[in-house]
């Protein structure tokens, strides 16, 4: 049967996990939920996902959310183990890919996902930019940055030498930078990093999902 | 050789990694570094944690940073297999622990982390006060998230399932810092099932003896 994916595909957090899919080649149907209706607040959806956010999965019956830990899922359930994660038996290399996916959640996610709620989302549902915060969050993000570049300075991705979902847990929020004017990951100013986001931004599987 | 935890006693991110160390039993050194001297912006620290942030670890040559990752380690390493994390080979039970790590990220340390930070941490070290509005934003956030654990408590014991993970010990330390700014969403009872959870997983041993130095 095939997973379903109750999300949208305007969602960032459905389109990390639609992006792993593609990877791996899962197939997978998205069942709409519309922010616009109010659907992710339904009683329906809370009684699964309790935080009303998206998406969840239902793979047959066994229903998971929170986007990283599906994409952990699908990784290890299909194929991943070896492509996208490393086997949990090298304690060494997991380690590293657990310090790359904390470095995401900590030190990246918060200010590029902040800047896109204050920048994007919340002009897109009547609310006010708040000019203050979003320089507070673009100095903070310039300090990370310049951290990412040394980290990739050393190795190919951010866990090692192979692409990971560590990687691949930025597209997101890192493709909605360049559609605010905020060139941070192009530009060249932290080349290291500059170059890593052009290799994973330029993934079939991530142009596939931004293109449907 | 013996774990060399790079930090300080005071450190929350520091104390995340040393409650997991107690809960296996496993010995470790405290390398102290100080805030107060900027040592963890030093040239040196910065070359193996170049956010310059707090703690790292050298288990033999072998240097991790991030907390989290530190634990997961450790854990993984050092018997933790059934006791803290589950068996990377039970599909579904991983999948619910890393739910529950990424709920402990994204919908509580990113407010409990943040009040800390602006209450405590920043004004003491960067004499930097907080903004009262930000401040209220983060509270209210904070609640309607603990609504939601109210309810995913009400299901299981502990945030992973019926077993008590690395995850449900990661609240520790800035979960205990709520108190001390006088925010009492924890242990109040509004949540009921949060408070039943809460009292359970900070009177545990290792976190009173962490918690006392």
């Amino acid at each position: 049967m095939v997973l379903k994916i109750h999300g949208n595909k305007m969602s960032t957090c459905t389109n990390r996990v639609r992006t792993v899919c593609e990877e791996l080649g899962v197939p997978y149907e998205i069942v709409p939920i519309d922010f616009s209706k109010g659907e992710h607040k339904a009683p329906e959806f809370t009684a699964i996902q309790p935080f009303g956010q998206v998406p969840y999965l239902d793979d047959e019956g066994f229903k998971l959310f929170e986007s990283r830990a599906m994409a952990r899922y699908i990784a290890l359930k299909y194929g991943g183990v070896g492509k996208l994660i490393p086997d949990p038996k090298d304690v060494q290399k997991t380690a590293l890919f657990e310090q790359a996916a904390s470095i995401e959640l900590c030190n990246f996610d918060p200010y590029a996902s902040g800047l896109a709620r204050e920048n994007i989302f919340k002009p897109m549902f009547g609310g006010k930019t708040d000019s203050a915060v979003v320089e507070e969050l673009k100095t903070t993000l310039e300090g990370k940055l310049a951290a990412y570049d040394i980290i990739l300075g050393k190795t190919k991705y951010l866990a090692g030498d192979e692409y990971t979902l560590a990687d691949l847990f930025h597209l997101p929020y890192g493709a909605l930078l360049e559609k605010q004017g905020i060139d941070y990951l192009v530009s060249g100013r932290w080349p290291n990093v500059t170059r890593w986001w052009k290799d994973i931004a330029s993934r079939e599987s991530w142009k596939k999902v931004t293109s449907a | 050789m013996v774990l060399k935890l790079y930090g300080n006693v005071v450190s929350t991110c520091a104390n995340r990694v040393r409650v997991v160390c107690e809960e296996l039993g496993v010995s470790y050194e405290l390398i102290p570094v100080e805030f107060t001297k900027r040592e963890h912006k030093s040239p040196e620290y910065m070359a193996v944690q170049p956010f310059g942030q707090v703690p790292y670890l050298d288990d033999d040559g072998f240097k991790v940073f991030e907390s989290r990752a530190i634990a997961r380690y450790i854990a993984l390493k050092y018997g933790g297999i059934g006791r803290l994390i589950p068996d990377p080979k039970d599909l579904q039970k991983t999948a619910l622990f890393e739910q529950a790590a990424s709920i402990e990220l994204t919908n509580f340390d990113f407010y409990a982390g943040t009040l800390a930070l602006d209450n405590i941490f920043k004004p003491l070290f960067a004499k930097k006060m907080p903004n009262p509005a930000a401040i209220e934003a983060l509270k209210s956030g904070l609640e309607g998230r603990l609504a939601g654990y109210d309810v995913l408590l009400s299901r299981t014991k502990y945030l992973a399932g019926d077993e008590i993970t690395i995850v449900d010990l990661f609240h520790l330390p800035h979960g205990s810092l709520l108190e001390k700014q006088g925010i009492d969403f924890l242990v109040s009872g509004r949540w009921p099932n949060v408070t039943r959870w809460w009292i359970d997983i900070s009177s545990r041993e290792s976190w009173k003896k962490i918690a006392s130095r």
